[in-house]
């Protein structure tokens, strides 16, 4: 473009003084002289008609796309999506390690004290933490700080400020966790004109536009003045842009440097500044202009530089964070902060000088601004999700309710309930419990799929479809469906104590061998995992140890269509083959229908359906839709509560009774392993008091893999708890069961202090009618 | 004179419009909930510890649900469940708000829980009958009503587990 324009100025010279020596050799005469005025009159005329005739048709077709675009001009934003909030109240059950994982995941910066939102501060077991001011599911909070004494697991006591009063309860604000990007790439957070921080307004008028206020788009003086410049410099040094022209390039015009579209975009500047007030025109350069590439991905606006760049709104930077990203207007990529810190120090520093020289900041402002770092955090949100096996989920229950369109263009809030701490564990128990099997002599090639939800509410806090951490592809955890083996068998058990007259927890039940003609004339002959028959025994001890033989003729009774509607029943519309073999689990499912079939046993016979999405909001935070708590408590909870008490014994007792060696912790857990033929899958779900989890190893090609319900699954579900709070099942029953103690091998009501006596939860007039002696006898006493 | 049919036709556009048959209003809840349930309330009570988290966030919820912003109520319970998923009276709250808020299934289905975990004695245990009694009326199962609401009048009178 400079050569350009100088070839252009030097044809101006020639032709100005050509006429000079003509002046010289003959004195005009007044008539000529009218007619020389006649001439360049016409030739003036002509001009301004031919200036007239092709140039007015011009501008009005640029005034036209001015207009076109800017008053339809919507920017397409990116929905962002969060996790759950963590709740900080005294008492709470978490670890440091959690809290740590949960503030780096929300992009806290550990600092020697916690004076800046966004920052928090370590001694020992204090945490003193200032919470940034976030536009929650329910409100808006202002920034907080606080402080939390965090002692065994568990929050001591909390104080804001610290060492002040407790504040009762405080909330951190949630982790970004993705975004849903519109289809031509460019990330924006779009921000008002009055929300946006005084010191960038002034700031970027001092540093870039100096007559913003007064000029009509375009400031002759300054063009000329940069065009000396480049000329003397010999290339483009300094550039004579308004902040409007700026603007104009970087929404209409592309970026070649020809006079066409230098005139162009003057006469666009101009048109801007004409039809539209300088607020709007401001409003529009705030979030538009280019400030940095994230992969493929263009980061357009201050308001998605601030939460790239520094991990915060853009409302809570300071000085030196604005003179940066002002700074950067000149070039995103040549001064960008992470690759090219020492040019962005110099840069900011500059203009930091010139907030100091326009008496924006005091001297001694400056000189303190200066010796701050640059603050640019180490990892920008994820420009695609850290967590991509959850974000499938979320995407699912979303597409019931938006367009696809809706989720990547109106920047809405998607408030979710995945808790990035124990995600993290839940991972890191796939990966490295993996890992660890295959050191064990497993397979190299075993993948792996966790799910957890809490069981109350039925939010899933963690979702693991892949070994590998953030591999995008074949989501286990929603999509792979695999033979779920024995943990089909509570079903089986719950359904037979749903008829209390026939069966109770200790009703004795044949496990012995059973031959079926099937539908397609072949013969199925069950066998128990160690190859033997049980002979009778209590219903409980069979659901404990998992005997195949007494699993299948409680289910012929039961028949195998009315396992199928209580499968519906718990949630899970699957399809599901109505043949004998569905009672040993022939059937196919997924780790999260598993999940949802378990969450209402967990929940004690209320079934919930698991939610990852809570709550979304449009970008200015008004509330679109909410998916609150629902539940639908089942028929017969009092047989759930006694299966309850069985899968207790599965630990206890049973296939899994490894389990709390594997945990290091002795709390009540219920839970169910579960194996295929030729140990092709490995399951477990087990739950506590809070939480509900699904584990499945095995592998892709569904050939035998060596595994088993307790080698495999149930050690990544140990791993996975052994870093979460674990309370022990409630056992407590509902209206219509009560505990009585019994003789369990003579199916007898007796007393506490008789010999073999166990407590053991029945529906109310189920319980055994004989007595033991032991029984009598006491009972006779007392009478005496 | 002229006036009178047209204020007529108005109201019953506007009763029309507020379907009051479909809502519970917070004087019903009120009268039909919880003035009889504290009335009754003179044997046995059992409360569950709440800690103050949970008692700011019913505190907060009561503040919404006086304003008459039923969502922000359930909100704010919901936040409070998290905390304590087994507590009788939060889910006794957010049964009668459930109740208010037209949604006679979930006013239902909270209720019931409630009784399930709860003392299934004294006051609470009244509200929960009383809840699932209107409930039941709305959603047209008369005989299930009147069986709830004569389950209310003995939660004074049995003894609960575990006492």
């Amino acid at each position: 473009m400079a050569i350009k324009t100088k070839s252009k100025v030097k044809k101006t010279r020639v032709k100005k003084t050509s006429p000079v020596p003509r002046k010289r050799q003959r004195k005009p005469t007044p008539r000529k002289k009218s007619g020389w005025l006649r001439r360049s009159l016409r030739l003036l005329l002509l001009l301004l008609g031919l200036g007239i005739g092709l140039g007015a048709p011009w501008v009005i077709w640029l005034d036209k796309q001015v207009r076109t675009e800017f008053d339809g001009r919507k920017w397409d934003i990116p929905s962002r999506v969060y996790a759950r909030p963590l709740s900080l109240y005294t008492g709470k059950p978490i670890s440091i390690q959690s809290l740590v994982l949960e503030l780096n995941a929300t992009g806290y910066r550990q600092v020697q004290s916690a004076a800046m939102p966004g920052s928090y501060a370590r001694n020992g077991n204090h945490i003193d933490i200032n919470r940034r001011a976030f536009i929650f599911d329910d409100g808006v909070e202002s920034a907080v700080i606080f402080r939390l004494h965090i002692s065994e697991n568990k929050i001591l006591s909390m104080s804001s400020p610290p060492g002040g009063r407790d504040p009762g309860l405080l909330r951190l604000d949630p982790a970004e966790i993705a975004s849903i990007y519109p289809l031509h790439d460019e990330d924006r957070t779009l921000v008002a004109l009055t929300d946006v921080p005084e010191m960038l307004v002034t700031g970027l008028q001092a540093v870039e536009d100096r007559q913003f206020k007064h000029h009509r788009g375009v400031v002759l003086r300054s063009i000329a003045r940069a065009l000396l410049t480049n000329i003397k410099a010999g290339k483009t040094v300094q550039g004579g842009s308004t902040l409007t022209q700026q603007l104009v390039k970087n929404y209409f015009l592309s970026s070649e440097r020809t006079m066409v579209r230098k005139g162009n975009e003057a006469i666009m500047a101009f048109l801007l500044e004409w039809h539209y007030d300088k607020a709007r025109i401001l409003e529009a350069y705030i979030n538009e202009i280019f400030l940095g590439q994230q992969g493929k991905r263009a980061i357009h606006g201050f308001g998605r530089a601030a939460e790239f760049y520094f991990g915060r709104p853009l409302q809570n930077l300071e000085a030196e964070h604005f003179a940066l990203l002002i700074g950067m207007v000149r070039g995103a990529s040549f001064y960008n902060p992470r690759r090219n810190p020492q040019r962005a120090m110099q840069r900011r520093n500059r203009v930091l000088d010139i907030f100091g020289t326009t008496g924006l900041m005091s001297e001694n402002e400056v000189k303190i601004a200066k010796t701050r770092p640059l603050g640019v955090i180490d990892d920008p949100p994820p420009a695609s999700s850290r967590y991509p096996a959850f974000m499938d989920m979320v995407r699912r229950q979303l597409k019931r309710d938006y367009r696809s369109d809706d989720l990547s263009n109106e920047g809405l809030k998607i408030f979710t309930t995945l808790a990035p701490s124990e995600q993290e564990f839940a991972q890191q128990a796939v990966s490295g419990g993996l890992d660890q099997l295959q050191q064990r002599g497993l397979p190299a090639d075993l993948q792996g799929a966790l799910v957890m939800a809490e069981t109350a509410s039925g939010e899933v806090r963690a979702l693991v479809g892949d070994r590998v951490a953030g591999r995008r592809g074949f989501n286990r955890a929603l999509d792979a469906r695999r033979q779920i083996g024995s943990v089909i068998k509570p079903l089986v058990y719950l359904l037979a104590l749903e008829h209390s007259g026939d069966y109770t927890l200790v009703t004795p039940i044949r496990d012995e061998p059973i031959t079926l003609r099937q539908a397609s004339g072949e013969i199925w002959s069950p066998v128990n995992y160690d190859h033997k028959s049980h002979g009778e025994l209590p219903l409980m001890d069979a659901l404990v140890h998992s005997y195949n033989q007494a699993a299948v003729q409680v289910g012929l009774k039961i028949g195998v269509n009315n396992l199928i509607r209580k499968v519906r029943q718990l949630g899970v519309e699957a399809k599901i083959p109505a043949v004998p073999a569905t009672l040993l689990g022939a059937v196919e499912l997924t780790p999260v229908e598993v999940a949802q079939m378990y969450q209402s046993l967990a929940a004690g016979g209320y079934s919930v359906p698991l939610r990852s999405v809570t709550a979304v909001l449009t970008q200015q935070g008004r509330l679109l839709s909410r998916y609150p708590l629902r539940m639908l408590p089942l028929d017969h909870r009092e047989a759930v509560a006694l299966l309850n008490f069985a899968l207790v014994r599965v630990i206890e007792q049973g296939t899994a009774r490894s389990l709390h060696a594997l945990l290091g912790n002795n709390s009540l857990i219920a839970g169910k392993t579960g194996t295929t033929n030729e140990r092709r899958d490995s399951w477990f779900v087990g739950y506590t008091r809070d939480r509900v989890a699904v584990s499945w190893v095995g592998r892709d090609d569904n050939r035998p893999a060596g595994v088993t319900g307790g080698n495999a699954a149930m050690r990544v579900w140990a791993e996975f708890f052994r870093h979460l709070p674990v309370s022990g099942v409630d056992l407590g029953l509902p209206d219509g069961a009560s505990y009585v103690w019994v003789n369990v091998p003579q199916n007898a009501l007796t007393d506490p202090s008789c010999p073999d006596a166990v407590q053991i939860p029945f529906v109310n007039g189920t319980e055994p009618q004989a007595k033991t002696r032991c029984l009598v006898r006491l009972s006779r006493k007392n009478r005496k | 004179m002229n006036k009178i049919p047209l204020v007529c036709v108005l109201s019953v556009l506007a009763a029309c419009s507020n379907n009051p048959s479909t809502r519970v209003e917070d004087r019903e809840i009120n009268a039909r909930v919880r003035i009889p349930a504290s009335q009754d309330s003179a044997g046995v009570q059992v409360y569950s510890l709440q800690n103050p988290a949970v008692k700011q966030l019913t505190a907060q919820a009561r503040d919404a649900e006086r304003e008459g912003d039923l969502g922000r109520a359930s909100s704010y319970l919901e936040r409070a469940l998290g905390i304590q998923p087994r507590d009788p009276q939060l889910l006794q709250h957010m049964a009668e708000i459930k109740l208010q808020n037209g949604d006679y299934q979930q006013a239902l289905s909270f209720a019931v829980r409630s009784y399930d975990i709860g003392p299934r004695v004294g006051e609470i245990c009244s509200r929960n009958w009383r809840t699932i009694s209107v409930a039941k009326e709305h959603l047209q199962d008369s005989h299930g009503a009147d069986d709830a609401a004569s389950r209310a009048l003995q939660c004074m009178n049995i003894r609960p587990q575990g006492l």
